[in-house]
């Protein structure tokens, strides 16, 4: 079973890497423009969205610390990034580096502060700090810096990975950002450090009486994954070529948490499942319905926590043990 | 002597400190400005009060019984206001005169806020008091849908509501010299302390004094307040006594939400009627809350007036410019950092108390 797993991964991983040869050769368009080109844009998007979401599984589906304000760390990792090559003209790797220590400082300080209090005390106290951020965001006072209501436009992006001229090389990093963090993740939840975010999911309380300092794991739940929510957002605004305040709104958190119920909390492959799904069905529906698809979207997540509280993926497994017993 | 002082005091500990907390703000005001600046301010303080007073309340009290947060607050208030603006605006309300179809105006509502509330509970909550965590996941996606029907109805535009003629007289000898006078000639504004000060928002304050006192007759003094208050403490022995919890439950959450409906009309003369505001009225009930603990009526009140006194002083602080000691000359900032600053006040309190100031540690 676990071999299985690992090779199909693997497959997914090459298949997802000659997609964009194989869609030139399939339509006889170059490979830098027309369809191959559009759809390369769609599954890089697709792949920075997959990163946020998993980013929010592990507070969320591993740790079971519902924060309402995971937009804060996506709106500051594409903020950071689009301000210091805007105004500061940084070379790319110090800009993540910086993003890296700007996620690190925010979830420590919104981690010290929200994780004294529990439950539904959390979720009130993450969205007001990112409604915070997403205000100073339009605020004008900083108006020469973020652009205020109208947002940071022009990031000027290294010529390499110019996502408008150089798309299939944005696509592959992209793609390794992706793969990357899975098993970064993956790493993390697979370890000692993992299994006590989940013994904090299950029980905190029978974690601290083992001996645990839950309140430090759960804080570096926090920090591990706003760093890669922060990145994600960098990756998006470089995509973009923009960072907005849209990025902040609670939207945004509502984006991840669609993602991650949609496909199914606690796994890793169900965040990455409900990114790809809801961004190429989004496409679909905003095509097909023009503006009003978001109301659509709204139903059915309401439908899906109401009757399918563990996500396809979740779905899914229960089925394949349903069939299986029914085998034997 | 000194034992029942302490006994009192220690029983009243949430109270003093809350006065304290105001009387310091208002002798900041009073020492940094003229009186009748600092008188306008605190009334500006009240009237805000007044109207998160509206939004929190019905937060603190479903959450007290039910245990459900709802993030769908913000959503009734906002369709309470859309709805009552419709009225308002319609050819079907023209036909009234202003001051009734303004009544009219607040009790659809409010009766919006409670119908839509009750549906919500009955149909969509219910079912989800096995998997608490969902009842949050479930009325966030319900803003989200809430949402996107207002604007797909009334599109994105804000709308601005008209104050009504009781208090929008314009004439020569406006603004009215004194609360007296106003009775006679209806001015938008009246005098006090030789500053004019908006009549309509004296309303306001008044309309939050009066729910206020209705909500703590209803709780203290009748037989479902009793039950509610019972409920807050232990739903599950009330049920064993008898009393069917599940249209209590029902009951307290159209309360809220009703309350919440009429607050987002009451506001829109001031703020208007926009997309927006939802979000904002839901995240300062939430502060409020936070400030003053969760489940207790007295304490969504005073943090709605801590936090609207807050909103007022700090309003008035940013725009007259921010001048610190060390500096040569005052920054003047927008109103937003104002606005930013109120969610830092509720990291302070969280800090120093994480149960809020009336909340029990739990």
């Amino acid at each position: 079973m676990k071999l299985q797993n690992h090779r199909l991964t693997f497959g997914l991983i090459i298949a997802l890497a000659l997609f964009p040869f194989a869609l030139s050769w399939l339509t006889g368009e170059p490979i830098d423009s027309g369809t191959p080109k559009f759809w390369q844009g769609m599954l890089a998007q697709v792949f920075i969205l997959a990163v946020y979401a998993v980013s929010y599984d592990l507070l969320m589906g591993y740790t079971g610390i519902l924060s309402f304000g995971h937009a804060l760390f996506f709106g500051a990792g594409g903020y950071t990034a689009g301000i210091l090559l805007k105004h500061a003209a940084w070379p790319l790797w110090a800009v993540v580096l910086a993003v890296i220590v700007v996620a690190v400082i925010l979830g420590l300080f919104i981690g010290a502060t929200s994780l004294r209090v529990q439950g539904v005390y959390l979720t009130m106290v993450t969205l007001a700090f990112a409604q915070m951020m997403f205000v100073l965001s339009e605020a004008t006072d900083f108006r020469e810096w973020t652009g205020a209501e109208d947002g940071l436009q022009g990031i000027p992006v290294p010529a390499w990975l110019s996502p408008t001229q150089q798309r299939l090389m944005f696509y592959f990093v992209s793609l390794a950002f992706c793969v990357f963090s899975y098993y970064l993740v993956r790493r993390v939840t697979q370890s000692p450090t993992g299994r006590v975010f989940i013994a904090i999911r299950e029980n905190e309380l029978r974690a601290r009486a083992i001996g645990y300092n839950t309140f430090l794991y759960k804080l570096l739940a926090m920090v591990a994954s706003g760093v890669l929510a922060a990145l994600a957002g960098m990756m998006n605004a470089l995509w973009n070529l923009n960072a907005n305040p849209n990025m902040l709104a609670t939207s945004t958190t509502i984006n991840a948490l669609l993602m991650t119920i949609i496909g199914g909390a606690g796994t890793l492959s169900g965040p990455m499942i409900g990114a790809a799904f809801i961004h190429l069905l989004g496409y679909g529906l905003n095509t097909a319905f023009g503006p009003r698809w978001p109301l659509l979207f709204g139903l059915a997540y309401v439908g899906i926590v109401l009757f399918l509280p563990y996500g396809f993926v979740g779905a899914w497994r229960s089925l394949i043990a349903r069939m299986k017993a029914k085998r034997a | 002597m000194t034992q029942i002082f302490r006994m009192w005091m220690a029983k009243q500990r949430a109270t003093v400190v809350t006065l304290l907390i105001v009387a310091l703000a208002v002798m900041a005001l009073f020492a940094r400005f003229e009186a009748k600046v600092a008188v306008s301010v605190l009334l500006s303080g009240l009237t805000l009060g007044a109207i998160y007073f509206l939004v929190s309340s019905g937060l603190s009290l479903i959450f007290g019984l039910m245990d459900v947060l709802n993030f769908a607050h913000g959503l009734l208030f906002m369709a309470g206001a859309y709805l009552g603006y419709a009225f308002y605006a319609s050819g079907f309300g023209q036909a009234l005169d202003s001051n009734l179809r303004f009544a009219i105006a607040i009790l659809v509502g409010g009766a919006s806020g409670a119908l839509l509330g009750a549906i919500m509970e009955w149909a969509l909550i219910r079912p989800l008091y096995k998997r608490p965590i969902y009842q949050v996941l479930l009325t966030l996606g319900l803003t989200f849908v809430g949402t996107e029907i207002i604007k797909a109805i009334w599109g994105t535009i804000g709308y601005f509501m008209n104050i009504p003629a009781f208090f929008n007289a314009n004439t020569p000898n406006c603004p009215s010299p004194s609360l007296f006078d106003f009775l006679s000639d209806h001015c938008s504004s009246i005098l006090i302390l030789g500053r004019p000060f908006p009549s309509y928002r004296l309303f306001v304050i008044l309309f939050g004094v009066l729910a206020f006192a209705g909500m703590m007759i209803l709780l203290q003094k009748t037989r479902i307040g009793i039950i509610i208050r019972a409920g807050v403490q232990d739903a599950e022995m009330v049920q064993a006594l008898g009393v069917n919890v599940r249209r209590v439950f029902t009951g307290v959450f159209a309360l809220g939400t009703g309350l919440a409906g009429m607050g987002g009309v009451i506001a829109a003369p001031i703020i208007g009627v926009n997309l927006a505001m939802g979000q904002e009225f839901l995240l300062q009930g939430f502060i409020a809350v936070v400030i003053g603990g969760m489940g207790s009526l007295v304490g969504a009140t005073a943090g709605a007036l801590l936090l609207g006194l807050a909103r007022a002083i700090g309003d008035q602080l940013v725009l007259g410019g921010l001048q610190l000691p060390w500096m040569e000359q005052a920054i003047s900032l927008s109103l937003s950092i104002a606005r930013a600053s109120t969610v830092l006040i509720m990291a302070l309190v969280l800090l120093l108390r994480p149960s809020g100031l009336f909340g029990k540690k739990d």
